[in-house]
């Protein structure tokens, strides 16, 4: 068997020109499929990235995402003096009301405008979220007109760097400082003060409150108390297991993979099945030899189905390679949930990388098959004989 | 035997081969047809008849941000504006359903015809339509996926709004591009929420053509510095920002349409010159019978631009069918209202063809026209 093996081994590299244009072929078939899986990926991971699992989020029954939320400010009073929520030195409850914003704003490369998410935000709902950390300039000062945005959005639009203003709602605001959300759903956020927004945006309410229970229990609690009490008609899930929700926009990418995926393998597959009949047309004589050596009918069929799923397999390596480079590439699109820009980057997961490979061998012993069968059933004699 | 009829017996000497070869370019075009049609979904949507006249209003902060009512007479009494009506995006959920994919708006029924004129309702749906404050019309794409009939109850649980809507449906519309949306009393939904007086925009339709750059400015200037400054814009502009926030899509399917090109033209070359490959002794024969090596060469294209153009009409012309024949919502659960392949697309899928035609004819003409007779006459296999 292991000759059989190293038969095809070199049979294929004899033939490196014909198989060339196959390999590459299907390798930018699964660079394709890796590339578009790995956008989704993103999505999911900066959705599951973010949050911390102690913090609790309240929200509107029925809102889907908390730029639909609405929370009173009676309701706000209610819930944060609940006991069981966590206070700090000066014995405050922590928890901050946030308010939501989606802005409309230009894009630095002049390609039109975007939606934006705009947090207004405590000085407690910083700290809730230590994720975000500050890596230029400074946070803004509560009562002034300033904000903070996340280093990938200051990217993307226009106006975001530091000591630049823009204008929404009427009043202007100063960029004063960059944060990093760690690959978290805060990078696609701008975070002003809490109050400023609410007057700048004429909004009585905030969308969403984010509180820190004492424990683990008291979370618990807490939860079964907030969705039990008919009067508030709120929601309340963990901050981490609101985000892993928030993947809606994932799943048409993911369609869109998969269709394209199927569709390209299948001009693959023609074009991998001619170079592999081919290959069986050229080595009729030497099939023949095998034959006469001693080598059954099922060793030859098995024989080219590996040659097939080495081709492919080669393919799918290269395909992971040459998607490779985008790894971590930084992108946006408008997220499902919160009809605001979610910025992403492309994560190529080894899971994916995997998926491409099995994929690409799959692939190559569907298309060697045929052509393999065509091998095992050549009659000895008259194939010894054939040019 | 004629020239013609050589070339036809050469490109199917090996049936499997020449299948094979066509069934390869067909796939590819396919697809490349399909992202085509997408992107010109995104990049651009179909017009309604009206949306020349049609201006859309909206807060400037976001389209999420509502605008007041009081904004109402001030614009209804600027020059050139014909009839105005509120359109407030519901987005309901029907049903148990987890992604609802028609939109829902609440309007003014009255204006329905002088806003959105194209939308064509039997007269007396119409009338019962606005007589009854808690009544719908639904698009006809709507009723027919969900089997939904005059006279039945329509149920609309709110996510943006905390409210659910109780809706009866009285009459089913079609003519405009998204036969999909329902329609209801902007009455109703500001009962149930208490009375806000908010609206989630203004559509605005102009007296001409040549009113609608006036009475863009005049409404932005009207409420500038104002708690509620607003964005009026033509609909088509307003279309195109809503498409422009999808950002690096776009760019991701087109490169996707790039390397798929490149991907056939590969593989489809390489598969040609196998064929020629196999040739060379006939090649070689034909040019000492005294065949020019442009004559030759002319075999070879025409061979593999016949496979193309066959390639061609299976993926482009099935792509067209397909599309054609089935329904755009259903199929794309909603995300598209029309899968419309343009002649613009179809003259791309033909050009790919051609340049793939020619280019895998390339390599294995140059060979043969390189080749000494002697050469290839010596070649055994």
């Amino acid at each position: 068997m292991f000759s059989l093996f190293k038969y095809h081994l070199r049979s294929v590299l004899v033939r490196w020109r014909s198989t060339l244009a196959t390999i590459l072929g299907l390798a930018l078939v699964i660079a394709v499929f890796i590339l578009v899986q790995s956008l989704a990926a993103g999505i999911e991971k900066s959705s599951s990235n973010t949050g911390d699992p102690r913090n609790l989020l309240v929200t509107r029954q029925g809102a889907l995402a908390e730029t639909t939320s609405v929370i009173t400010r009676d309701q706000f009073n209610i819930i944060r003096y609940l006991p069981g929520v966590a206070r700090d030195a000066t014995n405050q409850p922590i928890a901050s009301g946030d308010v939501l914003v989606i802005i409309n704003l230009p894009r630095n490369n002049g390609t039109g405008n975007a939606n934006v998410m705009l947090r207004g935000i405590a000085p407690t709902g910083r700290a809730l979220r230590p994720q975000a950390l500050l890596v230029e300039g400074r946070w803004f000062d509560p009562g002034k007109r300033e904000a903070v945005a996340s280093r990938r959005l200051a990217g993307r639009m226009a106006n975001l760097q530091v000591g630049q203003k823009f204008k929404t709602g009427g009043v202007e605001l100063t960029v004063v400082g960059i944060f990093d959300g760690q690959r978290s759903a805060f990078d696609s956020e701008l975070w002003i003060d809490a109050d400023e927004a609410r007057s700048a945006f004429d909004r009585p309410d905030y969308s969403s409150l984010l509180l820190r229970p004492e424990s683990d229990e008291a979370l618990l609690q807490l939860k079964k108390h907030l969705e039990g009490e008919r009067r508030l008609k709120v929601k309340a899930v963990r901050e981490v297991d609101y985000y892993k929700e928030q993947t809606r926009t994932a799943g048409p990418i993911k369609w869109l993979g998969n269709g394209l995926a199927i569709v390209m393998s299948i001009g693959a597959l023609f074009a991998a099945m001619n170079t592999l009949y081919a290959s069986v047309g050229a080595r009729t004589r030497e099939i023949g030899t095998l034959r006469v050596l001693g080598f059954r009918r099922r060793s030859i069929l098995l024989g080219f189905l590996l040659e097939g799923a080495m081709l492919s397999g080669i393919g799918g390596v290269l395909g992971c390679l040459l998607a490779l480079p985008m790894h971590g590439y930084s992108t946006g699109t408008l997220g499902w949930e919160t009809f605001s820009e979610v910025v992403f980057d492309f994560q190529i997961t080894p899971i994916l990388a995997a998926k491409g490979i099995t994929f690409a061998i799959i692939v190559g012993l569907i298309g060697s098959f045929l052509p393999a069968l065509r091998a095992a059933r050549l009659p000895v004699i008259s194939s010894l004989k054939a040019a | 035997m004629t020239i013609p009829s050589f070339i036809v017996k050469n490109a199917l000497r090996n049936k499997r081969r020449a299948a094979l070869c066509v069934l390869s370019v067909a796939a590819s075009l396919f697809l490349l047809v399909s992202l085509l049609v997408v992107l010109n979904e995104f990049t651009n949507p179909p017009e309604d008849a009206g949306a020349s006249l049609r201006i859309a209003v909206r807060n400037k902060v976001s389209l999420a941000t509502p605008l007041p009512v009081r904004q109402r007479p001030l614009i209804a009494k600027i020059p050139g504006v014909e009839a105005i009506t509120a359109l407030s995006f519901f987005g309901g959920k029907y049903k148990g359903e987890e992604n609802t994919m028609f939109a829902q708006f609440a309007m003014d029924p009255e204006q329905l015809e002088k806003v959105f004129g194209e939308a064509k309702l039997p007269r007396e749906q119409l009338e019962t339509w606005i007589a009854n404050r808690t009544s719908c019309i639904i698009g006809v794409d709507t009723a027919k996926r969900y089997h939904v009939k005059i006279g039945d109850k329509f149920q609309l649980i709110g996510q943006i709004y905390p409210v659910d809507l109780d809706l009866t449906v009285v009459g089913i519309y079609k003519g405009t591009t998204d036969d999909r949306n329902v329609f209801f009393h902007q009455k109703y939904l500001d009962e149930l929420t208490g009375d806000l007086g908010q609206v989630g925009m203004w559509w605005i339709k102009a007296r001409s053509p040549e009113d609608v750059p006036g009475v863009i400015d005049r409404i932005n200037a009207t409420f500038a510095n104002t708690s509620a400054e607003v964005l009026a814009e033509t609909e088509r502009a307003f279309q195109l920002s809503f498409i422009s926030m999808w950002a690096n899509i776009k760019v991701l399917i087109s490169s996707i349409c790039s390397v798929v090109v490149f991907a056939l033209i590969l593989v489809s070359a390489s598969t040609m010159s196998m064929a020629i490959r196999e040739r060379l002794r006939e090649l070689s024969v034909l040019k000492a019978l005294g065949f020019r090596r442009h004559e030759l060469f002319a075999f070879i294209l025409a061979e593999s631009f016949g496979l193309a153009a066959v390639g061609f009409l299976l993926g482009a012309g099935g792509a067209w069918l397909l599309y054609s024949s089935v329904n755009a919502p259903t199929l794309t659960g909603g995300m598209f209202p029309t899968l419309d392949v343009t002649p613009r697309i179809l003259g791309v899928a033909a050009l790919v063809a051609a340049v793939l035609g020619v280019v895998s004819s390339l390599a294995p003409a140059l060979t043969v026209t390189r080749l000494s007779v002697v050469d290839g006459l010596k070649t055994l296999d």
